[in-house]
């Protein structure tokens, strides 16, 4: 295998022009011992033997200069007059300038054969080096491992030293492998030179259109989308780092390994996801589980409580034992709920509500006593919902309502067509909310300032907004013109459903 | 009723099987309570419950799977007990064959309406109902006949379907699903929204408030019930 930075049609050494003259000479000297054997005819065959010799073992220019030689020699030695150049006979002439010619055309076409052949020998040989790495790297399992197989390969083919950097935008640099090791992390110049390579997607640094002061030259590793990292070449003596030549076979190795280096992000996600979903599910089941396990012994409560009353006169404390106990649930319930949003873990169940039925569900949970009124016409559109998430957020909107409504406690419930959608808005007649205070209502645990009243972890908004949003669906607060809060759920048009293929 | 009716109750927890058979016991029942599901389908053999109380959450298997090898056992009649969340759970067991299902934490006096219809229905079924009677509504599931205080209402034949579905098991709830396969044909059990649009047209004919439905009533996500009003 030749040493690497050669290219392919390198001009010949004066050595290669000696030994070519030195051939025709050589045959020139035969043809005239062996003249009185031969007729001067046979010569102009022989000639062609240095010029194929010439033209195959160094390139066209020789082949060239031995044709030209051959043919003076030919005319010199072998044509009448001999030893002139000279020629009486036209039908020599034309025997020296075919001669000229024929071995003019061979050589180039011999000159070509060795050119494609030293051309296949040098795919071959970059071929066998991009074969070779591809095995280091399918070996290699961290990018970490993978820096140090391109930096090593790199450095001992083109003889440089080598770094390679991490750059992403959202960490800073990282050296991942260097050689030699003593390398340290390219700063001020080397460090920027990196930077245009990365962004740019082209060399960046010493002999390159960009901070071409800097010590090195930097080649992005460009995979799928913007480069991850960049290689840093330099020599100690400040020649050009990569010879012209060499430039495809280094974009070979440096799209393999930054392929590998991307196979290797992809492969980090994926763990990454696998450890994600498996703390979900167990955040999930232990959810599940404090459910059962909160539930159970308030369960044993309100049969208690039940039994309770039936066997004992002291009402008042049996009351207040059932609706602490109706409370509790309410939280418990709101708690799992709020989980549910933070964790991501909604699992929808669409289908097509009657706004009519999911309030009238909402309304039947209310105490006994509370009746809101109902503004729902009964031939609004249907609207695609989860049923039990929608059942929530009115319960949390009544339950809201009720808590800050006020001493009448009036709420109205309102379901009208708006443009883009529909509406549907849960008031009361309460003092209203706090001027500025329309979206901070909305967030976990802020409970409105200035109300005594007020009761709970203020989970109840903030679920309703998560799981509006989760259904494509919006809330927002206001305070009406005639005094107290409204909450409106706003359903845009995409949710609703058209109603011309129903059969009723 | 002769004999009092006797129902089996199946829960892990010790505190809820007690307090349910005091309560059980004091409305007049007779009570049998099982902490597994082998043990409730030994007690079923021997016992012969008319009623099952089942909760979905069993520590030695899942109660959906239990649901089956109990009707197997003479047709005996289950209530499902289930965490609210689990209307995936609800959905199945009534589709397996439950009668009902009531959610944790329940309300003792809902608990005992809910068996109280269980009974009673069970009692009907075995004579041929024909007559349904909830409040002012009264619906003739032989003549197809619905009143409405005693003035005929029209309804449409889908209308009609979803009505009769309900009637023939009064307090029960019945999935969507099911009123879809038996009204609209097994085809459509995904149309929601038919279902939908023909109850908001009964309710316009037989409640007397239609936006405060008592009769017809939505169970989130489940089913819908026909209310039975004195």
């Amino acid at each position: 295998m030749k040493p690497p930075g050669q290219p392919l049609a390198r001009p010949p050494a004066p050595r290669a022009y000696a030994e070519t003259l030195l051939m025709v000479a050589g045959v020139t000297a035969l043809g005239l011992v062996a003249a009185p054997m031969l007729p001067a005819s046979a010569m102009d065959l022989a000639y062609l033997v240095p010029v194929l010799a010439a033209a195959s073992l160094h390139g066209l220019r020789c082949g060239v200069v031995a044709s030209l030689a051959s043919a003076l020699a030919y005319n010199f030695f072998y044509t009448a007059p001999r030893y002139t150049f000279r020629i009486d006979d036209p039908g020599n002439v034309v025997t020296v300038l075919v001669l000229a010619g024929v071995a003019l055309f061979t050589s180039r076409l011999t000159a070509r054969i060795r050119d494609e052949a030293a051309f296949a020998a040098e795919q071959a040989r970059q071929n066998a080096v991009l074969a070779g790495f591809a095995a280091q790297l399918a070996a290699a399992d961290t990018s970490a491992h993978i820096g140090e197989a391109l930096c090593r390969e790199v450095a001992g083919l083109f003889g440089v030293n080598t770094l390679l950097l991490a750059l992403a935008v959202e960490t800073p640099p990282a050296l991942l492998a260097a050689v030699p090791p003593r390398i340290q992390l390219p700063q001020g110049l080397e460090a920027e030179a990196a930077e245009a390579a990365r962004a740019s997607g082209l060399p960046g640094g010493r002999h390159t259109d960009m901070l071409r002061a800097a010590d090195w030259q930097f080649h992005p590793l460009l995979a799928a989308g913007p480069a991850q990292a960049v290689l840093g070449l330099a020599r100690d003596d400040g020649r050009p780092p990569i010879a012209e030549a060499d430039r495809a076979l280094l974009a070979g190795l440096l799209a393999q390994a930054a392929l590998a280096l991307e196979r290797e992000r992809l492969a980090g996600e994926m763990r990454d996801l696998a450890q994600l979903r498996e703390r979900d599910r167990l955040r999930g089941a232990l959810l599940s589980s404090v459910g059962h396990d909160l539930r159970t012994p308030l369960t044993a409560i309100f049969a208690a409580t039940a039994a309770l009353a039936r066997t004992s006169a002291t009402g008042p404390l049996i009351a207040t034992l059932d609706s602490a106990a109706r409370q509790l649930d309410r939280y418990i319930a709101n708690l799992l709920d709020m989980t549910r949003i933070e964790a991501g873990a909604i699992r929808l169940n669409i289908q097509p509500l009657d706004l009519t039925d999911a309030v009238a569900a909402a309304v039947r949970e209310l105490p006994p006593g509370q009746a809101p009124h109902i503004a729902v016409a009964a031939d609004l559109p249907l609207v695609r919902l989860d049923p039990q998430l929608f059942h929530h957020c009115l319960i949390n909107l009544l339950d809201n309502a009720a808590k800050h409504g006020g001493p009448e406690g009036d709420i109205t419930i309102t379901a009208l067509r708006e443009a883009g959608g529909m509406m549907l808005s849960v008031s009361d007649s309460g003092p209203g909310l706090p001027p500025g205070s329309e979206t901070r209502v909305f967030e976990t645990f802020n409970r409105l300032e200035g109300s005594d009243r007020s009761q709970g972890a203020g989970l109840g908004l903030s679920i309703v907004k998560g799981f509006a949003e989760a259904m494509g669906a919006s809330v927002a607060a206001r305070n009406r013109a005639g005094g107290g809060a409204a909450f409106d759920l706003h359903f845009p048009a995409a949710l609703l459903v058209d109603l011309d293929g129903a059969e009723a | 009723m002769t004999m009092a009716a006797k129902i089996l109750v199946v829960d892990d927890e010790p505190a809820i099987r007690r307090l349910l058979e005091a309560t059980l016991e004091h409305a007049g029942y007779r009570v049998v309570a099982a902490g597994t599901g082998r043990e409730a389908l030994n007690l079923i053999d021997i016992e012969k419950p008319d009623l099952v109380l089942l909760d979905l959450g069993l520590p030695d298997r899942d109660g959906l799977g239990l649901l089956p090898l109990i009707q197997a056992g003479g047709g005996t009649r289950a209530i499902v007990v289930s965490a609210r969340e689990a209307v995936d759970d609800i959905i199945a067991a009534l589709d397996l064959g439950a009668i009902d299902y009531i959610t944790k934490p329940f309300d003792t006096a809902e608990l005992l309406a809910r068996i109280r219809a269980a009974l009673r229905q069970q009692l009907a079924s075995q004579a041929e109902r024909r007559q349904v009677q909830s409040g002012e509504l009264s619906i003739d599931l032989l003549d197809r006949r619905v009143l409405r205080g005693g003035s005929p209402v029209h309804l449409t034949p889908k209308e009609y379907g979803v009505l009769a579905a309900l009637a023939r098991h009064p307090g029960r709830v019945i999935t969507h699903g099911q009123l879809l396969r038996t009204v609209w044909g097994p085809a459509q059990a995904d149309h929601v929204e038919y279902l939908r649009i023909a109850v908001r047209g009964l309710r316009q004919k037989i409640e007397p408030d239609p936006a405060r439905p008592r009769l017809v009533i939505n169970e989130p996500g489940v089913g819908y019930r026909l209310e039975m009003e004195a």
